[in-house]
């Protein structure tokens, strides 16, 4: 008897609550007072168990209990429902006539690029008016691509210097911008010069080393290209984006993809050479890495390496912009802070 | 690799500093990454001889020594208990250093005088490889030859420099001491010596009686040699030995096992001792493991190996990881009678493969995974050999096991004399280049302007002609390159793609209305989708996973912008930076298929954000600013992106085309983002947009005629779109240049459900003045068209 008006408690109450879709939030409210609160009838049948025998007790105190977590849970649903019905109707209400002529745009300071792109876009300017094209590559690249292709071969020690992270046993994200250099050279015969800015990665994450940066890679296949040219050419980009005082030096280094290979040094930009902080005294400040192309590169793309020679030369521009500004951490790039951000133009 | 200086000397005379030697080997190629003075921080300190030993008058634990420093007597007051009148030992006078951080100075001890300390082998962080007896607990007793008031350091082998230097990969003959002072005689210019190699041997017995050897997997071992000592005495290492394997890093073991250590590091060849009498049958396999096999080398844990792991075996058992670690079962130890030294060339492939497959690496390991050569392998084996009689060891056995695949021999390498030229754009005198190659132990000769080099077994790096010319030119210098700029060169030009140009364009405008550009890492996690409550089945979840990532947070490769710029616009905001507008360029990922079987799809994507000045209606001018730039028109309609405010959100239609979205950060996906403003985001496909942009501009006639203006209020419902409201006027009626709201307006003036929109409208012939006649019969034609379709009301 008891058992079958229990049951028909819950059943009417969840009826009522079925359809949330009529009902406001407080009528919700009310509802759920009535059926669970003080007076609800389902509190008074409690009361009554005292009525009960002592054996009837407890699988009744049971059945009411049961009855209430039900009902609890049917609540706790019903009501998410309505909170989200109370936002789609607020948000309902706040629609815009999305037609409406835009505002006009004004604003008191002009923005900046990211001081990345501001590095970047001055290196291209400088090698654009040299007759450099530039020439984008993809970010996740074969292994082809990124290591075998520059003679950098499976199971090679070179491949430890750059910790790369693989998206499956042939695909990686690429380590360096070179890989352009192997699809710009497939397709084209010389003469080339390109410069290929992007995204590179590398699995080393602490106060000096970002698991993602820029580079920029610069090549340059014909015939008659010597050394003394890598040497002119990263001169006059050294003067053009720091000052005509600039001067390069070579010191002999090694990449599986350039012989001979050379570190590059450039004059201390903040003292001039005499020797600070920044280039640790010496004058110098390590900038790029660069060389003569390998010719099992070239032969690699089916470029003649008995009549044309290139060179290629890389550099982060991370680095590049730490030093042009000033710049302390290599973290503050990513943080995209405005009051960062404004600084740079 | 670690070098110290007293070893190369052994082996090439240098007569600068170190410094300077720093300085020339940089100029050659090898950065020197340290320099370490091995009696760095111990100053002050000399060996003195205690003349007198008295009782300390006020304590029991103390002695009063009076002790002979050379100019002077000092008295010194010490606690230990291990000296006696007659000692000599290292005395730490008044203003000393000890390299455990402590300065000493004179004081009292109980009221007795004390003018120093006298040391221990601990406190001059020095240990039985140093020094004998520097390891007991108390003052270390010196020789009883050492000169008294000598300085301490030469006494205990500091005074010596480690150099740390870089090796670039192609030089694995540089790997060691050796390898390093034959780049140090190029240098300096000085003449390089080999250690000695040569000894004696007892014809009595062969290393063919001791073992027999088989190599069973050629293609992993192309060379193995043995060579047998035998009435092996082991013992402990001479000082100079073990002071040497120290200050590199390792430590002295016993004379055998020293030695295979010290010729690891002068020869570059990882070397191993068996003791013979562990080898099963005197038989020596060279083998592929058996896949589930079993080892314990000799870091005592049991490794499971599989068939791509080469063992060095007995006829019963695995004896040695092959290169990587010999096994416990038959290592050196005191009991030994007799031993096999293996010197073996492995392939570089399959060490370094197994290293990492097994988590094992070792000197050794490290060693032949740059590269061993065959040639070094002979000679590292005599040195071990003539090292053993030279310590006394053991009788050195007759004979040679030599398994090699391939001989070993000089190869010749001819090219012309003007390909240098050709690379380096200087000349280098046919002399010049001689001599230089000669000094690298290259035999050189220019014939008929053709240089022949015979090139040495150990520079296995030097395969053509470019090779060489590196060799020239980083020995003659390259201060003598002189800066050209492609005289040569054909003529070629420079420039942008469409797509960068147009990037550049959409930047410009950006930055020109005050948007500062951000960078973002490509990566993010799963739960940044989740965030934008996208739904499951969405192509957002379509992630590129990173198999080795550094984290969950940057395991996927992105597939939309969006969260990125959320991130930094909810960073700037908890930094209190009032308000801003920012911009993204980069890719986002779209993979064809999952896992990755080709490369995906990188879409160029622009994100727009701002928050705290502005709305919806400033970031579809922004947009529209820039489209037109792009020499796009676009419309709008309602979106459906999850992470917009569904009322306050459009998507961007250019030719009928959805290039993308933007509109007000949905307020559930801006409380995930925290994101406590209200903040508006954009999110434009640049490719498809790229597609749509049009640079042509062909110039039109600037009007002759006076516009004439109209204006029109009408009253519709509130759910009419003023945007359809202007397009639908604009048809069919070509002398209305431009249509312009001026006004919309709710409130008690019209009716509930309904709004009144006013309207200008400007008219212009291009070949006339227009009448008032002609511009009525315009505007009764605008305005059944809005009555007819839109239900309009003259207000």
């Amino acid at each position: 008897m008891l058992n079958d008006k229990i049951k028909q408690l819950v059943e009417t109450c969840i009826a009522r609550i079925s359809n949330i879709d009529e009902m406001s939030a407080n009528d919700l409210q009310k509802i759920k007072s009535e059926s669970l609160g003080k007076n609800s009838e389902l509190q008074n049948m409690l009361k009554s168990m005292r009525d009960l025998s002592p054996e009837e007790r407890p699988a009744f105190g049971q059945l009411v209990n049961e009855a209430r977590k039900t009902l609890e849970s049917a609540f706790a649903e019903a009501e998410a429902k309505m909170k989200e019905k109370v936002l789609n109707e607020k948000l309902q209400k706040e629609t815009v006539d999305i037609t409406l002529p835009y505002q006009s745009v004004s604003c008191e300071e002009r923005g900046h690029l990211h001081p990345v792109n501001l590095v970047a876009n001055e290196i291209m300017d400088i090698f654009k008016g040299l007759g450099f094209e530039v020439l984008e590559g993809p970010e996740i690249e074969t292994d082809y691509y990124c290591f075998e292709a520059l003679n950098i071969p499976k199971n090679h020690p070179a491949r430890d210097a750059q910790d790369t992270f693989y998206i499956a046993e042939d695909i990686v994200l690429r380590t360096h911008t070179s890989p352009n250099q192997v699809r710009v050279m497939e397709k084209k015969q010389p003469p080339i010069k390109m410069l290929c800015p992007g995204k590179v990665y590398r699995s080393d994450d602490d106060a000096s080393h970002s698991p993602m940066f820029h580079q920029i890679e610069g090549l340059v296949v014909d015939k008659n290209v010597t050394l003394c040219d890598l040497m002119g050419t990263l001169e006059t980009f050294a003067q053009s984006l720091f000052n005509e005082q600039t001067k390069a030096r070579f010191r002999p280094s090694f990449f599986p993809f350039t012989e001979p290979s050379v570190e590059v040094d450039l004059t201390c930009s903040n003292c001039g050479g005499k020797g600070c902080k920044l280039c640790k005294g010496t004058g110098w400040i390590e900038v790029l890495g660069a060389g003569m192309v390998n010719p099992k590169v070239l032969e690699n793309c089916g470029i003649d390496s008995t009549k044309y020679t290139g060179y290629a030369f890389g550099m982060g521009l991370e680095r590049i912009a730490m030093i042009k500004y000033g710049i302390p951490n290599i973290k503050l790039f990513f943080e995209n802070d405005v009051r960062f951000l404004k600084q740079f133009r | 690799m670690k070098a110290l200086l007293s070893w190369i000397k052994d082996y090439v005379d240098v007569d600068v500093d170190v410094q300077t030697l720093c300085d020339k080997l940089v100029g050659i190629g090898f950065e020197v990454e340290e320099v370490i003075y091995l009696g760095e921080n111990i100053e002050n300190v000399v060996a003195g001889r205690i003349e007198k030993i008295d009782r300390h008058p006020d304590a029991d634990k103390l002695i009063v020594c009076q002790i002979n420093v050379g100019d002077e007597m000092l008295q010194i007051v010490t606690g230990a208990n291990n000296v006696k009148e007659g000692d000599i030992v290292p005395v730490a006078k008044h203003g000393s250093k000890l390299p455990n951080g402590m300065s000493i100075k004179k004081g009292k001890l109980r009221g007795v005088e004390s003018f120093g300390m006298l040391c221990s082998g601990e406190e001059l962080c020095i240990t039985n490889d140093n020094y004998p007896g520097a390891d007991v607990y108390g003052i270390l007793i010196l020789d009883k030859d050492t000169p008294i008031g000598m300085d301490i350091k030469p006494v205990l082998g500091l005074d010596d420099y480690v150099l740390d230097i870089g090796i670039t990969s192609n030089r694995p003959d540089c790997q060691s001491i050796i390898g390093i002072a034959r780049e140090v005689a190029v240098a300096l210019g000085k003449q390089f010596k080999m250690p000695d190699y040569s000894y004696t041997t007892d014809n009595s017995t062969s290393v063919n009686d001791l073992v027999n050897v088989e190599v069973s997997a050629t293609d992993l071992c192309p060379t193995y040699l043995m060579a047998g000592v035998k009435d092996v005495k082991i013992a402990k290492s001479p000082l100079w030995m073990t002071r040497r394997l120290k200050a590199v890093g390792l430590h002295g073991i016993s004379n055998m096992v020293d030695i295979t250590n010290y010729v690891l590091w002068e020869m570059g060849q990882p070397m191993h001792a068996f003791d013979h009498d562990d080898i099963k049958d005197n038989q020596i396999i060279v083998r592929r493991a058996q896949d589930g096999e079993q080892i314990v080398p000799f870091d005592e844990k049991t490794y499971v190996l599989d068939n791509d792991v080469l063992v060095i075996a007995d006829k019963e058992r695995a004896v040695g990881l092959a290169g990587i670690m010999g096994g416990r079962n038959s290592g050196i130890k005191e009991t030994t009678k007799t031993v096999v030294f293996e010197a073996a060339e492995f392939r570089k492939e399959n060490i370094r493969k197994s290293s990492r497959k097994l988590g094992i690496r070792s000197d050794s390991s490290a060693r032949f995974e740059k590269g061993v050569n065959s040639y070094m392998t002979r000679l590292a084996l005599a040195r071990a050999m003539q090292l053993c009689q030279q310590l006394g060891c053991g009788t050195c056995v007759d004979g040679l096991i030599d398994l090699s695949v391939k001989e070993c021999k000089k190869t010749l390498l001819t090219f012309k004399y003007a390909r240098i030229k050709k690379l380096l754009g200087i000349s280098v005198p046919k002399d010049v280049v001689i001599n230089i190659l000669q000094t690298l132990g290259i035999q050189t000769t220019i014939e008929n302007n053709v240089v022949s080099c015979l090139i040495p077994e150990y520079r296995d790096d030097l395969e053509r002609d470019c090779d060489i010319i590196e060799e020239i030119i980083r020995v003659y210098g390259y201060d003598h390159i002189t800066p050209t700029l492609l005289e040569k060169a054909s003529i070629t030009k420079g420039g942008k793609t469409k797509r960068q140009v147009y990037i550049d364009k959409a930047k410009e405008v950006l930055t020109g209305i005050g948007a500062n550009e951000i960078i973002t890492y490509a990566f993010f996690g799963k739960s940044s989708v989740d965030k934008l409550l996208a739904p499951q089945d969405s192509e957002l979840y379509n992630l590129i996973r990173i198999t080795n990532p550094l984290g969950e947070e940057v395991s996927c490769m992105r597939t939309t912008l969006v969260p990125g710029m959320l991130s930094i616009l909810a960073t700037n905001q908890s930094r209190a930076n009032q308000s801003a507008t920012l911009f993204e360029f980069g890719k986002a990922f779209k993979p064809h298929s999952l896992p990755l079987t080709e490369l995906p799809d990188e879409v160029e994507t622009l994100t727009i954000g701002l928050y705290g000045k502005g709305d919806f209606f400033l970031l579809k001018g922004i947009i529209a600013f820039m489209l037109k730039e792009l020499g796009c028109e676009f419309d709008v309609v309602r979106s459906k992106e999850t992470y917009l405010h569904p009322g306050i959100s459009a998507d961007i239609i250019v030719n009928d085309e959805k290039i993308g979205c933007f509109g007000e950060v949905h307020p559930q996906v801006a409380k995930n983002f925290e994101l406590a403003q209200t903040t508006y985001i954009a999110s434009i496909d640049f490719d498809k947009l790229s597609k749509h942009a049009n640079q042509a501009v062909s110039y039109k006639a600037i009007a002759k005629f006076p516009a004439v203006e109209r204006d029109l209020s009408l009253v519709v419902n509130d759910d009419v779109a003023v945007g359809d409201l202007i397009k639908a006027s604009k048809q069919n009626i070509h002398i209305l240049e431009e249509v312009k709201l001026f006004d919309v307006y709710k409130g008690n003036q019209v009716e509930q459900g309904k709004k009144s929109v006013s309207l200008s409208f400007k008219f212009r012939s291009e070949n006339k003045t227009l009448t008032d006649n002609e511009i009525e019969k315009q505007m009764k034609k605008i305005l059944s068209t809005l009555q007819n379709n839109f239900d309009a009301k003259l207000r």
